[in-house]
């Protein structure tokens, strides 16, 4: 009798590692999924990754934000997801509509609670964008067609250069 | 001090030959099969040997009159008999053991450096047997050894309870001898599994815990015993074919050519022997296509041994060289580095960059041992022993080479004063040198006394001892570290054990000067030696509703000043990575091993499961981690079932996630658990000269990296043949 359970139970263990080895083992990723309709590509990361470092996540404005308040509202997405900054390379893609975007980014968030309002850029700071690839010292142009994504929207994120909003938008309130 | 020296004089004193006489006689199966080694001793007395390929044992000065002879083989019951012997007179002995698949390991050589017969180890040993070498059909040692409970190779760095972690190529915390020598490299610290072809084993013992005092630095974490084949009487000769595939990238959009991966071998011994002298050389070539991009392997090895045996003295010498050259694949294509195909990642392709780069190693050890048995009670053993390695790696951004050596000495005395207790005492120096652009040229000499006394007390047996080695490096002043060690045995089934390990940096780890992830690698010549204290407690039980053994441990290992890369900050933006004495460190868990044969003779079962618990503190920083590459749970399944010439079996191996890795965030972190099936299948003809076998590994081609960024072998297919005359 226990002979024969211990026939069972050899079998039931091999059975389930098995049954535990067909998944979870490296599976492909890629960049942009057939699915989406956005944009994808990937960041590489360089200088150290401040102690406070909440999140990183990518952003993209059809126009290029004026003001403060252009920065938070017209955002999108408006929340956005975060992308992993422990590696030196982590690929992203971000749902978004069809249409021309002239500043896609990449934010640093600092510990603090956002309420999309102004205030919202005292945790934030430009950690980098897509360039012009004729001019690098420019914001590049993306567009999303209808129905599918673009791909290779590549760019540095540099943390020992994270700059607040106050440099690229007038802001009445920090 | 008087009786003490007359108790000296009386060990060492031979006795008179009128006064000694010759065991021997064969050792069969149930069948009247021969047994080849199988161990056949006097207990308590220097006097022991192993069958050859025939069965037949020979053991001269035994001392007349009654003698108790003990012979045992892995897979089989012990036999104890007394005989009665004559002065100047033979006897002969024929054995005839009984299956026993429960039966424990019939000798411990690793935990005290000298063979014990029958007696348990008072730390845990884990034994790879002949018999499991060949129903593996591996290639390599460490392929086989792998599936030991508690042990893990990682990437070719072995783990033992979790002890070395990985650091490429820099180190190990684990000491490997063969037949007793130690063969670490004398630069990286190392192991070079293939620098022995896995035709010449005959055995591996696995000791899990500190050894350092009997064994020194290195020993660490454990001692890896590798015992080879004897040199039998006879003309002998072996050939081993080996042909296989690998397996394709599961997903199409990994693919990476277009014709499957091959490999093949080949291994050819043959020696000669009489009862006086034997030789054996051996030879044999590899091929392999790899299981990714860049990934081929030549290898070419020649190994020669030779024994000489007159009166009471034993010679052994014993030789090996390899040649690879082998592709490197370095780390795996990352989105923009190689034709990614739209991919995050391609773990068989690698960066362009890359492309080209391969490492030419030459590897060669030569040994010499004498024994002399002056008496049933006293011996000694002295050797001699260089090891080389030469590597050049040739990148698009470097050519790097290096050159080891390592030449080692000891002595060793044996004495057994009476049947209840075993003294030994021993010296061993070590100098080793490298020469290198980029470890510089250094040298670092080792110097060291050990002693242990092992004493019976009724159903209690303790060892004691302890051994203190001094280090120089290029000259420099010595710096002395002492491991003492103490265990005891009860009734050979419970066990415990408190000893200090020590590992002495490399000479790669003090000097290194290279780049890495893009980054400098600088050197540090203030490296201090790492310590450890390592407890067990541990039971093996007796035979379980007959047809079950069971064997658990406890251990807690508290190391101090252990060597880890760390990364230097210097602004603004300057990062290198420095290796330094930086962590203490605990790893304490639990194993339990498990075999069973619910169908004696037919099926076997086994399972080993490691649970581990690693903590580390950086110096200065109260916040604890756990210590990088170590999987918190270890696993592995195994049966065998056998009916006539057919068998088949299956071994399952898991290990979860590690929590941490070394460097992360300059890294992919991306790892995930392992979990590989393997089967086999074999046709061996009860006495005849061929044999089959079929290994698939990986079979489910369970994709996963135990590293960053290097892929682990996918499914391989190999069918090995074997002829014996």
């Amino acid at each position: 009798m226990l002979r024969s359970l211990f026939r069972i139970a050899v079998v039931g263990l091999v059975a389930a590692g098995v049954a535990g080895a067909c998944d979870g083992g490296l599976e492909p990723e890629p960049i942009c999924a057939r699915s989406l309709v956005g944009l994808c590509g990937t960041v590489r990361f360089r200088g150290a990754v401040p102690a406070n470092t909440e999140s990183v996540f990518i952003a993209a404005y059809l126009a290029f934000p004026q003001t403060c308040t252009d920065l938070i509202n017209n955002r999108r997405p408006v929340i956005p997801g975060s992308v992993p900054f422990t590696d030196s390379i982590a690929p992203y893609s971000v749902s978004l509509s069809p249409g021309a975007y002239h500043w896609v980014l990449a934010v640093w968030k600092k510990p603090g609670t956002l309420t999309l309002t102004p205030a919202d850029t005292q945790y934030l700071r430009v950690a980098g964008y897509y360039r012009n690839p004729a001019d690098s010292t420019q914001p590049g142009v993306v567009t999303v067609p209808s129905g599918a994504a673009t791909g290779d929207i590549d760019f540095v994120v540099n943390f020992d250069s994270l700059r607040p909003a106050t440099d690229f938008v007038t802001c009445t309130a920090r | 001090m008087h009786r003490a020296v007359a108790t000296l004089l009386l060990v060492v004193a031979p006795l008179p030959a009128a006064a000694q006489g010759i065991v021997r006689g064969t050792v069969r199966d149930k069948d009247g099969a021969p047994i080849s080694g199988a161990s056949i001793a006097i207990p308590g007395t220097t006097l022991s040997t192993r069958s050859d390929l025939q069965g037949i044992y020979r053991i001269a000065v035994v001392p007349a009159g009654r003698v108790r002879v003990y012979a045992a083989a892995l897979g089989y019951g012990p036999v104890d008999t007394i005989v009665a012997l004559t002065g100047g007179d033979s006897t002969t002995v024929d054995f005839s053991l009984a299956p026993a698949p429960l039966a424990l390991p019939p000798v411990d050589v690793v935990s005290d450096r000298v063979p014990h017969f029958g007696d348990r180890p008072a730390t845990s040993v884990g034994q790879v047997t002949e018999r499991d070498l060949d129903r593996r059909a591996v290639n390599t040692v460490d392929e086989a050894i792998d599936h030991v409970s508690g042990l893990q190779m990682v990437n070719g760095q072995t783990n033992v309870r979790g002890s070395t972690g990985y650091v490429q190529g820099l180190n190990s915390r684990v000491l490997m001898t063969v037949d007793g020598i130690p063969m670490n490299q004398g630069d990286r610290g190392g192991i070079n599994w293939d620098l022995l072809a896995v035709d010449e084993i005959e055995s591996v013992e696995i000791l899990k815990g500190a050894g350092s005092s009997l064994y020194g630095s290195a020993a660490f974490g454990g001692v890896i015993n590798v015992t080879t084949r004897d040199v039998p009487t006879g003309l002998h000769t072996r050939l081993r074919l080996t042909g296989g595939v690998y397996g394709d990238p599961p997903h199409p959009v990994w693919r990476f050519r277009d014709t499957p991966g091959m490999l093949g071998g080949a291994d050819f011994s043959t020696s000669y022997g009489t009862d006086v002298a034997g030789g054996r050389i051996s030879l044999g070539d590899r091929h392999s296509d790899g299981y990714r991009q860049q990934d081929q392997d030549d290898h070419l090895h020649f190994a020669g041994r030779a024994r000489w045996q007159h009166a009471n003295t034993r010679v052994d010498f014993s030789g090996a060289w390899a040649a690879d050259r082998y592709d490197v694949p370095l780390s795996w294509c990352s989105r923009g580095e190689c034709d990614d195909e739209g991919q995050v990642f391609q773990p068989f392709k690698v960066d362009t960059t890359e492309r080209g780069a391969r490492t030419d190693s030459r590897k060669g050890y030569l040994a010499a041992r004498v024994r002399t048995t002056v008496s049933p009670r006293f011996a000694w053993t002295a050797r001699g022993s260089w090891l080389r390695t030469h590597f050049v790696d040739v990148r698009h951004t470097a050519t790097e080479f290096g050159i080891g050596d390592r030449f080692g000495t000891a002595g060793q005395i044996e004495a057994h004063p009476d049947s209840a207790r075993t003294v030994i005492v021993g010296v061993e120096a070590t100098f080793s040198s490298v020469t290198s652009d980029i470890f510089g040229s250094h040298s670092q000499s080792e110097f060291a006394a050990y002693g242990q006394s092992d004493q019976r007390v009724g159903a209690l047996r303790v060892s004691g001892g302890a051994r203190l080695d001094f280090l120089a490096v290029d000259g420099g002043s010595l710096t002395a570290v002492v491991s003492p060690r103490i265990g005891a045995t009860l009734n050979g089934m419970w066990r415990a054990s408190v000893g200090r390990g020590f590992r002495s940096p490399t000479m790669a780890e003090r000097f290194v000067h290279t780049t890495a992830l893009g980054f400098d690698v600088v050197p540090n010549p203030t490296l201090r030696p790492e310590t450890a204290w390592s407890f067990e407690i541990g039971h093996t039980s007796p035979p379980l509703l007959r047809f079950m053994r069971l064997d658990a441990a406890l251990f807690w290992t508290e190391a101090r000043d252990l060597i880890e890369p760390q990364v230097l900050l210097i602004p603004p933006d300057t990062v290198k990575i420095q290796l330094q004495n930086v962590v203490r460190a605990r790893i304490a868990g639990f194993d339990a091993s498990v075999i069973a044969a619910p169908i004696p003779d037919r099926l076997i079962a086994t399972l080993g499961y490691t649970y581990l618990d690693t903590r580390r503190r950086l110096a200065g920083d109260s916040t604890e981690g756990p210590l990088a590459f170590r999987p918190r749970h270890l696993l592995t399944l195994g049966a065998d079932y056998t009916l006539g010439p057919i068998g088949v079996g299956a071994d399952f191996r898991l290990a979860s996630r590690p929590a941490r890795i070394e460097l992360e965030g300059f890294v992919d972190s991306r790892r995930v658990p392992v979990k590989v099936l393997d089967l086999r299948a074999a046709w061996k003809p009860a006495g005849g000269p061929v044999e089959v076998r079929m290994l698939a590994t990986n079979v489910l081609n369970y994709i996963y990296n135990l590293v960053p960024e290097t892929l682990a072998p996918v499914r391989t297919v190999t069918l090995t043949a074997v002829w014996t005359h």
